[in-house]
């Protein structure tokens, strides 16, 4: 009797423990610098939304649920992920602010394609902005994971997946060492473009220290910029890393069709194979997502070991 | 005699376009062996099929600004500022939404029925057109293209599409190898049949009363006369994307030189048009080498350039 009376009081003292920390975590305030400023959210936000797929690759990775997602260019890798009942909130470039405001969000999350959004966002919900910078992409994602971690109280699956990333990338490098020069390119509607330093793909160049066959090219339009096939042969890079656009924005992919003619059959990276076709989506659109870079980085790795 | 003389300088020009490039071709290097005879190579595949694209493609679209202006009898009319690039961007847009697998061929095909159709529609508008102002037909027709630009960039934006429907439409010959231009002499053979019918032409830009009364069957060379050009507009765009201005701005340019009758204005037409486009692609290929400036936006800055001085040039007259 007395036995059942005191753990009655213990588990329902344990409960309102449980409850008052619980509580007391949810209710903290919690102040996140991101790209632009400063937001302080009342709490761990529940009901989250995502302009961008580099915050859903992200949260995912996180195990944080997302009720929102973009309606535009789903990464294939990521589309079996996102939950049934995940509402789709307007384009990459434009979100769908009336359907933002009515499903009332604790926490809406812009980027790169989206950040003008923030100041109209950030009236509906609080908004973060998690640009990425491409002159540190690797740096920026753990940033992101980071910081993802201490709003929702996943820091230690925030620390597992940073450290990895940092695995991933370090077998990545000793892959590539010793294994020649790279060039990334970009195939858009036919045409050829490329990607040098401070571009979504230079993580390649300076990540994994493939030593790049550019000395300089500006990144000031999307495409990169335009070269001719005479320019590969000419630059005779040991592997190309391609970014097929159009099948990044889940068209069919040109890119093979493209680089097959005579010419690039004269070069050293279509003499020896060593053409890495990055996962289009991952490359093009989420960019900064953790499970977009980890796939890149195994498709190099995988190349790189059949090429030793 | 003069004509002689701009295809000498249009040829020399071809020549060093010839030698320009990424790559290492030197005349002297192309009798060695060196590397393998890759300068050959870079020759045979690269630079002759780049330079006979850049002529097929100058010389087609200026003829096919010289016989849109010459039947609507206007001035101020090509494919760009008709309707026609336009509806043919739409129906490549289509064929490779519908059909992505079809051969070039077959899109190419789609594409010269869409200009057909959307140049049709806009000299069908223009007969509801009361006043035929100089200025107000192309004003109809950049209206018509504008309507039809917005509805392929509507369905290029909901299906993904847009980078790349800029990129095809962005006019630019640093995709030109052997085996993919050779369209474009289907645009030369457009043109040699429009200068074979260069005087009926001219008859039919009388207007149908007097093209009908002169014996000519106006609707069917109106017809023959759209075909062409659309024709030259779907080779072109699909091959090498769009130029614009060339088809407004050399038949002025030669009406000026050389006169209206068009059997005498063909050859100048094609000639300069060709040389044209030769100018600028040279110019794009060596400003910010090894990277291309694209001839579409070469094109576009010299080419309204000449436009502006031929518009104040027409004023002081």
């Amino acid at each position: 009797m007395t036995r059942l009376c005191i753990s009655l009081i213990l588990s329902a003292c344990l409960a309102l423990a449980m409850g008052g920390f619980g509580a007391s975590v949810s209710a903290a305030p919690i102040t996140v610098p991101h790209a632009q400023g400063e937001t302080v959210l009342p709490g761990v936000p529940t009901k989250v939304m995502v302009t961008d797929w580099a915050a859903f690759d992200n949260l995912e990775a996180l195990g944080v649920p997302v009720s929102g997602v973009p309606a535009s260019a789903t990464p294939p890798y990521l589309a079996g992920r996102i939950g049934a009942d995940a509402q789709r909130i307007g384009s990459l470039q434009e979100p769908d602010m009336e359907a933002i405001a009515a499903a009332e969000p604790d926490l809406v999350i812009v980027a790169s394609r989206s950040r003008t959004a923030l100041p109209t966002l950030s009236q509906i919900a609080p908004t973060l902005d998690m640009s990425v910078d491409n002159a540190d992409l690797v740096g920026g994602v753990k940033a992101s994971l980071q910081t993802y971690g201490r709003v929702f109280g996943r820091e230690a699956r925030a620390g597992e997946l940073v450290a990895a990333l940092d695995e991933r990338i370090a077998q990545a490098r000793a892959a590539m060492a010793g294994k020649g020069t790279g060039l990334v390119l970009v195939v858009n509607g036919g045409r050829l473009g490329v990607y040098g330093p401070g571009s979504r793909v230079a993580w390649i160049y300076d990540a994994l220290g493939v030593p790049s066959v550019l000395g300089d090219v500006s990144d000031r339009d999307h495409g990169g910029d335009a070269v001719s096939f005479e320019y590969l042969l000419e630059r005779n890079p040991d592997w190309l890393f391609v970014v097929d656009r159009d099948a990044g924005i889940g068209n069919e992919g040109t890119a093979r069709q493209v680089l097959d003619n005579e010419l690039i059959h004269g070069t050293k990276f279509w003499a020896k194979n060593q053409i890495v076709f990055l996962d289009p989506a991952a490359a093009y659109v989420t960019m900064h997502g953790y499970s977009g870079l980890m796939l890149m980085l195994d498709q190099i790795i995988a190349r790189a070991r059949d090429a030793s | 005699m003069w004509l002689a003389g701009a295809l000498l300088v249009t040829l020399a020009l071809a020549i060093v376009s010839l030698f320009v490039g990424v790559g290492t071709v030197t005349p002297d290097r192309l009798w060695s062996d060196a590397e393998g005879g890759q300068a050959l190579q870079l020759l045979l595949v690269s630079r002759i099929p780049r330079t006979l694209a850049i002529l097929l493609a100058g010389a087609s679209l200026a003829i096919a600004g010289l016989v849109m202006q010459t039947i609507v009898r206007n001035r101020f009319v090509e494919p760009s500022t008709a309707g026609t690039t336009e509806s043919a961007s739409l129906g490549f847009l289509a064929v490779t939404l519908l059909a992505p697998g079809w051969p070039v061929m077959a899109k190419m095909g789609v594409a010269a029925l869409f200009a057909f159709a959307g140049t049709a529609l806009f000299l069908r508008i223009l007969r509801f057109v009361p006043l035929r102002d100089a200025m107000l037909v192309p004003l109809v027709g950049l209206m018509l293209g504008g309507v039809i630009g917005a509805v392929t960039s509507f369905l290029a934006y909901r299906f993904g599409l847009l980078p790349s429907l800029l990129a095809w439409t962005m006019g630019d010959f640093s995709g030109v190898l052997r085996g993919r231009y050779e369209l474009l002499w289907l645009g030369l053979v457009a043109a040699l049949l429009a200068y074979g019918m260069a005087d009926r032409f001219t008859v039919a830009g009388m207007g149908r009363d007097v093209a009908t009364s002169l014996g000519l069957s106006y609707e069917s060379v109106v017809t023959l006369g759209l075909a062409l050009v659309s024709t030259i507009a779907a080779v072109t765009l699909v091959s090498v994307g769009a130029i614009p201005f060339l088809g407004l701005v050399l038949p002025n340019l030669v009406s000026l030189l050389v006169g209206d009758n068009m059997r005498v204005t063909v050859p100048w037409v094609a000639v300069l048009g060709a040389l044209f486009v030769l100018v600028c692609d040279i110019l794009g290929r060596v400003l910010r080498y090894p990277y291309e400036i694209p001839i579409g936006t070469m094109v576009g800055l010299v080419g309204s350039a000449v436009f502006l001085v031929l518009i104040l040039r027409g004023r002081h007259a």
